[in-house]
C-alpha cells in the first residue's frame, strides 16, 4: 500500500471509496506518524486519539453506505488544529502557561465546520505564545523545528501548522494569521498556506490577537488540497457578524488553474523587489515565478503601492494596541492560571499575569498600554488608522490594473534557532506580509522551490483583492504546475516512499 | 535611539495592564520598548491631513442584530469548569473592600 501519509485529499478520497483502506487505518497511519515523527519535530501539543478514531468510524459508516460525498469535502482526511482554536474537551493553551491547565468547554466554527466534513482531528498544534511571534520560539512548550531542517525554526506563529503538514503528520492543519502568521511559516516548511479575506472564515472560537486583522486558513501540501480545506471552513456564521456570506467555488477555480491564468493579469511591485532586508535567492525566485506564469500566458503588469514601507510600523501600532486589549480578558478569575498567595484582586491580577505571560507578550501588551494612552494615542494610533486608509487605498487601486499580485512571502528562507534575538529585528520579517492584514485582502503562499544559497525551501505570496480569493488559487496553481506539488520534506518522506 | 520611555513610565504602564515586572524585567522591558517605538517613526512623518482612519478592513459592514430570544449557552457547572476558584457557585477572589480579609 502506499503512504497514507504522502496523499491529498483527493486520493485519500478515492482509497476509502474504492475500499483500498479504512478511515480508521487513515486514522492510525497518521497516529504512528505522530509518534514516529513529532519526537523530533515537536508540532504537536496534544493528540487526541479518542476523537480521532470517533470521526474515522463516522466516515467508515459513511463509505460503507456509499456517503462519503454527502458527509462532506475533507472525508477522511487527517487535520489538526492551532492551539487558540476552542476544540470541547482539548485543551486550548495558546502555547502560554496562562492557559496550561484550561479546557474547552466549547469548538471554534472553523473546527467543527473541519470536523463536520469528515477531517479526522489528531491533535493541537505549537504555535508562539498567544501569536505573537515570528518563529515558535516564544512557545512557552518549546519550539517546534523545521521539518526541512531541525536546526531551524518552522516560521510563525502557526509554525505547528506548518510542520506537521510538512512532516506529513497531517494532511491539512489550521492555522491563524493576524501579520503573516500562516504565510511566512509555510514558505519556511515548503507548503501552501492560505489566509483568505478578512471575512471569509469565521473566528468564532479562536483566541484573539489583533481583532480587525486576524483570519483563519488552511495549510496543505497541494493547492487543491488548500481548496477542499477552504471549501469545508469558509461561509457566515451567525457568531462572528464580520463574517461574509459568499459562495466561492475554490475548487473550480483550482481546476481551470492553468488554463484560466491565460490573459490574467499579475502585479508585481517594484517597492517589493526593491525593499532592505530582501534577499538575494527569495528576488531571484520571484523573477523565475514571473517568468513562469508568463509562459503560462499571464500579462505582467507593474503596478505601485507607495505607502508599502508604512505598513510594518502600522502593524505594530494596531496589532499591540488591539492584543493589549484582547489579553485583558485574563484575570486570574475565570479562567487561566491563578497565583492565590495575594490579600488584595490586584495583587492577584499583577502576579498571575506575570506569572502566566511569556516576555514577547509582556511586550506587546505594554506596548499597547503605552500606544494607548492619552497623548500618545495621537502621535500613533489616531494616525495608524489613517495610514490604513492610506494602505488600503493602494491595494484597491493597484488591484484595478491587475488581477493578483505576486510578491514575497518572507524575505529570506528559514533562519536558525536564537539567530534573531532582536524584537524589532524579528518584526521585520513579516514586511512582506503586514500590509495585506492592514488591508484585508486574501494572501497565500505556495512553494516554489530551494533557494540558491541556502538550498531552502522558498515560497512566493500571491495576493488578491478582498473576497476574490478565487484569483490567487488559479495563479497558485499554475505555479504549482510549473513547479511540481510540494512534498513531505525529504528526512521523513524517505522510509514509507515507494512500498 | 531616543529615549521614549523612562522606567518610571515603564513601570506606570505595567501597572495600568495589571502585569508585576521585577527590576531586572523592568530594566529589559524599557530598553526594548524604546527600541520597538523607534521603529514605529514613519507613522509619525506622514501628510495625514484629511486622511479619514480605517478601523475595520471592510468598510461595509454594520450592526448585525437578532432577535432577543434566548439561545442555549454554558449551564453554571459548565462556565465554571476552568476557574482556579469557586464558591457556591461563583467565582471566588480575595476581598475587594477593606484591609485583605482573605476568605
Amino acid at each position: 500500500m502506499p503512504d497514507i501519509m504522502q496523499m491529498g485529499v483527493r486520493q485519500i478520497r478515492e482509497g476509502l471509496a474504492e475500499g483500498e483502506f479504512s478511515a480508521r487505518e487513515v486514522a492510525r497511519a497518521a497516529l504512528d506518524a505522530i509518534a514516529e515523527r513529532d519526537g523530533s519535530v515537536h508540532a504537536f501539543l496534544e493528540i487526541t486519539e479518542s476523537q480521532a478514531l470517533e470521526a474515522a468510524d463516522r466516515v467508515d459508516a459513511a463509505a460503507a453506505q456509499r456517503a462519503l460525498d454527502e458527509l462532506g469535502p475533507l472525508a477522511g482526511v487527517p487535520v489538526a488544529f492551532k492551539d487558540n482554536m476552542n476544540q470541547e474537551g482539548t485543551h486550548t493553551t495558546c502555547s502560554s502557561r496562562m492557559l496550561e491547565s484550561y479546557v474547552s468547554p466549547y469548538t471554534a466554527t472553523c473546527v467543527q465546520r473541519a470536523i463536520d466534513a469528515g477531517g479526522i482531528p489528531l491533535g493541537k498544534l505549537n504555535m508562539d505564545e498567544f501569536a505573537f511571534g515570528s518563529s515558535t520560539e516564544t512557545s512557552a512548550f518549546g519550539p517546534t523545528r523545521n521539518p526541512w531542517d531541525l536546526e531551524r525554526v518552522p516560521g510563525g506563529s502557526s509554525g505547528g501548522s506548518a510542520a506537521a503538514v510538512a512532516a506529513g503528520m497531517a494532511c491539512v492543519t489550521l492555522g491563524s494569521d493576524t501579520g503573516g502568521s500562516i504565510r511566512q511559516p509555510a514558505s519556511f516548511c515548503g507548503v501552501v498556506g492560505v489566509k483568505p479575506t478578512y471575512g471569509m472564515v469565521s473566528r468564532y472560537g479562536v483566541v484573539a490577537f489583533g481583532s480587525s486583522l486576524d483570519q483563519v486558513g488552511p495549510f496543505a501540501r497541494s493547492v487543491e488540497d488548500a481548496a477542499w480545506a477552504l471549501q469545508a471552513i469558509c461561509g457566515h456564521d451567525p457568531r462572528d457578524c464580520t463574517s461574509q456570506d459568499l459562495d466561492i467555488d475554490f475548487l473550480s477555480a483550482v481546476r481551470e488553474g492553468a488554463q484560466s491564468i491565460r490573459g490574467m493579469r499579475v502585479g508585481i511591485v517594484k517597492e517589493f523587489l526593491e525593499a532592505k532586508g530582501l534577499s538575494d535567492e527569495v528576488r531571484e525566485k520571484i523573477q523565475e515565478a514571473t517568468g513562469k506564469l508568463c509562459d503560462a500566458g499571464a500579462e505582467i503588469v507593474e503596478v505601485q503601492l507607495p505607502h508599502a514601507d508604512a505598513a510594518i510600523s502600522a502593524y505594530y501600532v494596531l496589532g499591540p494596541c488591539e492584543a493589549f486589549s484582547n489579553l485583558a480578558r485574563f484575570d486570574s478569575v475565570r479562567y487561566g492560571l491563578a497565583d492565590h498567595g495575594h490579600k488584595d484582586l490586584s495583587g492577584q491580577y499583577e502576579a498571575s499575569r506575570a506569572a502566566g505571560f511569556g516576555a514577547e507578550a509582556k511586550r506587546r501588551i505594554l506596548l499597547g498600554s503605552y500606544l494607548l494612552s492619552a497623548g500618545v494615542y495621537d502621535t500613533y494610533y489616531y494616525p495608524a488608522q489613517q495610514v490604513r486608509t492610506l494602505i488600503t487605498r493602494d491595494y484597491v487601486q493597484a488591484f484595478e490594473k491587475c488581477d493578483a499580485i505576486l510578491a514575497p512571502a518572507s524575505p529570506r528562507t528559514a533562519f536558525k534557532f536564537g539567530e534573531i534575538s532582536d524584537p524589532a529585528q524579528m518584526y521585520l520579517s513579516d514586511i512582506f506580509t503586514v500590509p495585506i492584514n492592514i488591508a484585508g485582502n486574501g494572501g497565500m503562499t505556495v512553494p516554489v522551490g530551494l533557494g540558491s544559497q541556502t538550498g531552502l525551501p522558498v515560497g512566493v505570496q500571491i495576493i488578491a483583492p478582498q473576497f476574490k480569493d478565487a484569483n490567487m488559487l488559479r495563479v497558485a496553481a499554475a505555479l504549482e504546475q510549473a513547479y511540481g506539488t510540494a512534498s513531505v520534506a525529504p528526512e521523513f518522506a524517505g522510509e514509507k516512499a515507494g512500498e | 535611539m531616543t529615549q521614549h520611555l523612562t522606567e518610571d513610565d515603564v513601570r506606570g504602564m505595567a501597572a495600568y495592564a495589571r502585569i508585576g515586572l521585577d527590576d531586572q524585567e523592568l530594566a529589559q522591558m524599557t530598553v526594548d520598548l524604546n527600541s520597538i517605538i523607534d521603529t514605529l517613526k514613519p507613522i509619525t512623518e506622514f501628510d495625514l491631513e484629511g486622511v479619514e482612519p480605517t478601523f475595520h478592513p471592510i468598510g461595509s459592514l454594520s450592526n448585525v442584530m437578532r432577535e432577543d430570544v434566548e439561545q442555549p449557552s454554558f449551564t453554571q457547572d459548565e462556565a465554571l469548569a476552568n476557574a482556579p476558584r469557586q464558591q457556591d457557585g461563583s467565582f471566588l477572589i480575595p476581598s475587594i473592600l477593606g484591609e485583605g480579609g482573605d476568605r
